[in-house]
């Protein structure tokens, strides 16, 4: 098992703003990172620098032993590193199947074969009852699941997922906590989760990162996060710790 | 032939009746000049031609890749000035001149591209004005090459032999027909393919979302470009066409505001991003235009009979109709955007399957 994402030093600054600063860890093959903080801590900036939306002010991105800070989102991808949106973004008046074909695309250029990867990712999620459904129509656990699907067509090693579970309801997350669960056991893709659910963390996560305030604060395994009196204090304040 | 049946199948469903319907038009729009003689007749047909690939080509740019481009002037011009300069001075038959117009269209669009795609939304439109707006100018000033506010004029077309045996020497209006129908289902052949291709799903992915389709491993500046060079492309032959089939050009009837406008409106109300809308768009708004201009509307009220021709509102019509037809125009076009949001095609959409639902 190697390393296939190394994050060296990073830090981002908006104007003054440290929105990252100095975040380091890396993630082995095959594994669930957790990312977790309170809301502003900088987890999607974090995203952000590494899958190419913002140069890092500092610090490297390596993927699969490779230096990638400064390439394009687009290259990104195609190495082999997708990810989702907080604020879900479905291809609004392409259909269902069309959405995940638009991933597919990222690695044929037959869409005979992109529609059967498509209808094979929607499998996956468990989308494929409505792949004609106009993907702006969907409810939001849906479009959830589009998300990952579409992420998942392009056939990446690392997925990085942001906030998957938002705005779902208890049975919709359950659903969603199974199919990341699954993706690991199929194998061959390492995950990075956002989440905010602690509880959902806490069952899929190998190990857990901490940041607060755009810095570091803690890295474990859930057992050894949940024991930590800095994270508590992070989380709840001074009284609780 | 295949690919034109296969054409015909997709985009009107399996329908046989809309196979049977769409190969009818085909054949009775080849053997139409050899049924109507009139020339009037003639040129609204190839006035409708040059709408059809005007609109077709902003659609693949505007329509499908969702950048919206009120500057197709400046590839209309590049490619009715290159042919024109190159037959008045070098005496080069059009046809070469209209390639010469593809190549430097392509340049102009790989230039405005690689400027204007940093720029999103209403900025990339007011900028797509400003390189138009600098091509007109241009035009206006370089006095040395295009003549500037005197434009170019032809009066003899060198006759089209492919070795000694002349195709046509252009004394009527139907070679121009035939070209342009040419030239408009080559169009629309162009954006099937695209719209049923890797092309048409990246295209319409960054129409809908360009985060998102960059995230998915879609390079922005590469694609938009691409798009762009094919609208420019085949805006270019339109204005090959345009100043070939008139015969003078000049900078206000070629490179200015109005014709990059009147690109965009034959999209918007036929229905953006679909094969069928700039066709639909352009065979509203050529005949409404004509109408206007024509002072054919005033004749038809007076021929209902809600008013005399010697009456005060009579007269009133028969004078200032014809002057108003921008306003009248003008006020329609409002009128689709408002109550058709998605164009005349999506309209009809809509009445068709809300009759097969009741």
């Amino acid at each position: 098992m190697g390393t296939i994402l190394e994050i060296q030093h990073v830090s981002k600054f908006f104007g003054g703003l440290a929105a990252n600063s100095d975040v380091s860890f890396s993630l082995e093959e095959g594994m669930i990172m957790g990312l977790i903080g309170p809301n502003g801590a900088g987890k999607t900036t974090l995203f952000n620098c590494i899958t190419g939306y913002y140069p890092p002010s500092r610090g490297d991105v390596i993927f699969k032993g490779q230096k990638i800070n400064g390439l394009e989102p687009d290259r990104v991808c195609r190495l082999g590193m997708v990810r989702t949106w907080q604020k879900v973004r479905p291809l609004a008046k392409l259909s269902v199947v069309d959405n995940v074909m638009v991933g597919a695309l990222c690695r044929t250029n037959s869409l005979k074969t992109a529609r059967e990867l498509a209808m094979e990712q929607l499998k996956v999620v468990r989308l494929d009852n409505k792949p004609n459904f106009l993907a702006g129509g969907l409810p939001i656990g849906e479009r959830k699941k589009l998300e990952v699907a579409r992420a998942l067509a392009t056939q990446p090693q690392l997925l990085l997922l942001d906030e998957v579970m938002g705005g779902l309801n208890p049975a919709e997350s359950d659903e969603i906590i199974q199919l990341i669960l699954d993706i690991k056991k199929r194998g061959g893709i390492t995950q990075m989760v956002i989440e905010h659910d602690m509880k959902a963390i806490m069952r899929i996560s190998d190990r857990i990162v901490v940041i607060n305030s755009g810095e570091k604060l803690a890295e474990g395994t859930p057992q050894e996060i949940v024991n930590n009196p800095e994270v508590v204090r992070a989380y709840l304040g001074d009284f609780h710790a | 032939m295949k690919l034109t049946f296969a054409l015909i199948r997709t985009s009107a469903g399996t329908s046989p009746v809309a196979t049977a319907l769409g190969v009818a038009i085909l054949v009775g729009l080849f053997l139409f000049p050899n049924f109507v003689q009139s020339p009037y007749a003639l040129h609204i047909m190839i006035l409708f031609f040059l709408s059809t690939i005007q609109g077709e080509a902003w659609n693949i740019i505007g329509g499908y890749t969702g950048q919206y481009s009120v500057g197709h002037a400046a590839y209309f011009g590049a490619g009715a000035y290159t042919t024109m300069v190159l037959m008045q001075y070098k005496q080069i038959p059009p046809w070469y001149g209209m390639l010469a117009g593809i190549g430097i269209a392509l340049v102009v669009s790989l230039i405005i591209g690689s400027i204007c795609f940093r720029l999103r939304g209403p900025y990339f439109v007011l900028a797509s004005i400003a390189v138009a707006e600098i091509m007109r100018l241009s035009a206006m000033n370089l006095k040395d090459l295009t003549n500037g506010a005197e434009g170019i004029l032809i009066t003899e077309i060198p006759v089209f032999k492919i070795g000694e045996t002349v195709v046509t020497d252009f004394l009527s209006k139907v070679p121009f027909y035939y070209i342009g129908l040419v030239i408009a289902l080559l169009t629309i052949l162009v954006t099937w393919m695209v719209q049923n291709s890797k092309l048409g799903y990246y295209f319409q992915a960054i129409r809908e979302d360009q985060d998102a389709a960059h995230s998915l491993g879609i390079s922005l500046s590469i694609y938009k470009n691409i798009a762009l060079a094919i609208s420019a492309v085949f805006t270019s032959l339109s204005g090959s066409f345009y100043a070939i089939y008139i015969g003078f050009i000049d900078p206000p009837t070629v490179l200015a505001l109005d014709i990059s406008v009147q690109i965009v409106l034959i999209c918007i109300i036929g229905g953006i991003g679909t094969i069928w809308g700039p066709v639909i768009g352009a065979l509203v708004l050529v005949p409404l235009s004509e109408a206007l201009r024509s002072n054919l509307i005033a004749q038809m009220i007076f021929k209902t009979g809600l008013t005399s021709e010697e009456s005060g509102l009579g007269i009133f019509l028969k004078e200032h109709l014809a002057h108003a037809h921008a306003l009248i125009y003008g006020i329609l076009v409002v009128v689709v955007i408002l109550f058709m949001p998605d164009g005349v095609l999506g309209w009809i959409k809509k009445l068709t399957a809300k009759k097969g639902r009741g």
